[in-house]
């Protein structure tokens, strides 16, 4: 069984003016030991359906059943005491301003009746655990945007919690910072078999670390899978925005409504040629797959993206090619490019 | 003029002053800190809604906010006689004198309490915490410079009202001045009293800055 099943979810906020529907019919498992990514563009409705998952919003329709409790319903006591195994990080990172980093971390203990030596102790080492152990007697205030994350998770995993929500954890950092906060992520989830569920908006964030993903847009979910699948071959139109163009959520609709900018994103070439987008995976990402073909045909390719990375531990990407004008050779180079077990689909 | 009596006077002035006035103040927020904080949690933003509730006790603070010092002061006469026995002096100012601080003083906390980023409440939430332990552990530990400030303020309003009280027999620094300055036309014994009045809500301001600074530790 899943630790987290949520079935035929809706929510509807409603005002005197207007209701707004921003979750529609929510299907979703997660796994025990799980990284699962949710993206979609901001307004989606991810951020209302990680509140949903323990709670901290009451959906209007449907059932989240965590680790076997119906949260719809437990009463308030035992709800909050299901919060203890749900851990939360926020993209504000949230930490309570005029406690010190290790009062923050003792915070969930102690409002759980864990006695206060107890906590501290506890809260030391989860401040070892994110490298911070140096800092317990600092406020907040002072200290960088990526060390105050790194206390919000050392609170959040104070109970031992089974699950870790994560809410655009990593939005408000930069790129090293977010990386090393993935990296700790996976440290966590490897070492504890914590289950992670990661809201985000950054394709980038849901390749670095996650094994499964949702797509979400205008409250529903468009596609779900193994991250390696869709990133493979993507079916819907947003995830295909998202994947083949690179594109973050945020420019899903300006890039509708001014095809002309979309354009920018892709280098201009000669018009009779051919693009294909090949997808590396594990057995072929140590040969230099591109440098061959051209070796072998004599003939260039033009590189109009390219984007490969390690993702945990073996090499993955994609590129997208434009072919030389001989139709026949453009084939050859396909069949050569599948021989070696690259997916090849054309692209427009 | 300057007679040993009259700095006597003055010193038992102020002496009454200060007694009236941090009396009435922690009777205040006895009653108006637990008031302010049902308000700022049952409002629609609060973390336990309740329009109701809500709705009664804002209307209640208002009226209560909106009758002048002076008049409460006379008009509660038969309660201040009740409670304390007497209507005039000192001790007996501290009754209107509660009265009117603590729903100024439930607003206070009200907006304090308000000011705390809801991000962190929403965390609280998330690891579990009961509604007591937001308040307790919190609201009011997040609110705490706001709410020391709103204490400063608080104090230097009471101040102005014990002054008031003076004109009916309230007794401190505001009873010496209307007796001397203004039926004896004592100028001098009215000024020195003012000049106290401003002596204190200084130092007021200045040690409630001063806790207020220290205690902040939202700065690096």
């Amino acid at each position: 069984m899943s630790i987290i099943e949520v079935r035929g979810l809706s929510k509807t906020f409603s005002t005197k003016e207007n209701t707004v529907e921003a979750l529609r019919d929510i299907d979703l498992d997660i796994e025990a030991g799980d990284i699962y990514g949710i993206i979609g563009m901001s307004g989606a409705g991810k951020s209302t359906l990680v509140r949903c998952l323990n709670y901290l919003e009451t959906p209007t329709q449907g059932t989240v059943v965590v680790e076997g409790n119906d949260l719809g319903k437990l009463t308030d006591k035992q709800l909050r005491d299901l919060r203890s195994s749900i851990g939360m990080i926020f993209q504000s990172f949230n930490l309570l301003m005029q406690r010190t980093v290790i009062d923050n971390v003792c915070f969930p203990l102690i409002i759980h009746g864990t006695g206060r030596a107890e906590a501290r102790k506890k809260a030391m080492t989860l401040l070892e655990t994110v490298g911070l152990s140096d800092k317990a007697a600092a406020y907040p205030a002072q200290l960088s945007g990526g060390q105050r994350q790194r206390v919000a998770i050392a609170r959040a995993l104070a109970c031992d919690p089974k699950i870790l929500l994560c809410d655009e954890a990593t939005s408000a950092l930069d790129p090293q910072t977010t990386q090393s906060i993935l990296d700790l992520l996976r440290t966590i989830n490897r070492d504890t078999g914590i289950t992670i569920v990661i809201i985000t908006h950054q394709m980038s964030v849901v390749r670095e670390i996650c094994n499964h993903v949702a797509i979400v847009e205008n409250g529903s979910i468009v596609e779900k899978g193994l991250v390696e699948d869709i990133f493979t071959h993507p079916k819907s139109r947003a995830a295909r925005q998202l994947i083949i163009e690179g594109k973050d959520p945020d420019e899903w609709e300006s890039a509708q409504d001014a095809p002309a900018k979309a354009d920018a994103h892709t280098v201009p070439i000669l018009h009779e040629d051919r693009k294909i987008r090949i997808v590396f995976s594990s057995n072929s990402s140590f040969e230099p797959v591109i440098a061959n073909m051209i070796l072998t045909f004599h003939e260039p390719v033009n590189i109009l993206k390219a984007d490969t990375k390690d993702v945990n531990g073996v090499a993955r990407g994609e590129m997208i090619l434009g072919l030389p004008g001989d139709r026949e050779l453009q084939d050859r180079m396909i069949a050569h490019l599948k021989e070696r077990g690259l997916a090849v689909e054309e692209v427009e | 003029m300057w007679s040993h009596e009259v700095i006597m006077m003055i010193v038992e002035g102020i002496r009454d002053t200060l007694y009236m006035v941090l009396v009435s103040t922690i009777c205040g927020y006895i009653l108006g800190l637990p008031w302010g904080v049902v308000l700022a949690v049952t409002d629609k933003d609060g973390i336990r809604p309740n329009q109701g509730v809500y709705s009664v006790l804002s209307f209640i603070t208002n009226i209560m906010r909106s009758i002048p010092f002076l008049i409460l002061l006379i008009l509660i006469i038969p309660f201040t006689r009740m409670i304390v026995g007497r209507s005039y002096g000192s001790t007996a100012t501290i009754v209107p004198l509660t009265i009117s601080a603590a729903p100024f003083i439930a607003r206070m906390v009200e907006s304090s309490l308000k000011e705390v980023d809801h991000g962190v409440i929403e965390a609280a939430q998330s690891m579990g915490a009961s509604i007591m332990q937001i308040i307790l552990k919190v609201l009011l530990v997040e609110a705490r410079v706001s709410l020391i400030s709103g204490a400063t303020i608080t104090l230097g309003t009471i101040l102005g009202y014990s002054a008031m009280a003076g004109t009916v027999g309230g007794g401190g620094l505001g009873d010496i001045a209307i007796r001397y300055g203004y039926y004896r036309y004592q100028a001098d014994i009215m000024v020195v009293t003012v000049i106290l009045l401003v002596v204190l809500v200084q130092i007021f301001q200045f040690i409630g800055t001063l806790i207020g600074t220290k205690l902040d530790k939202r700065h690096a």
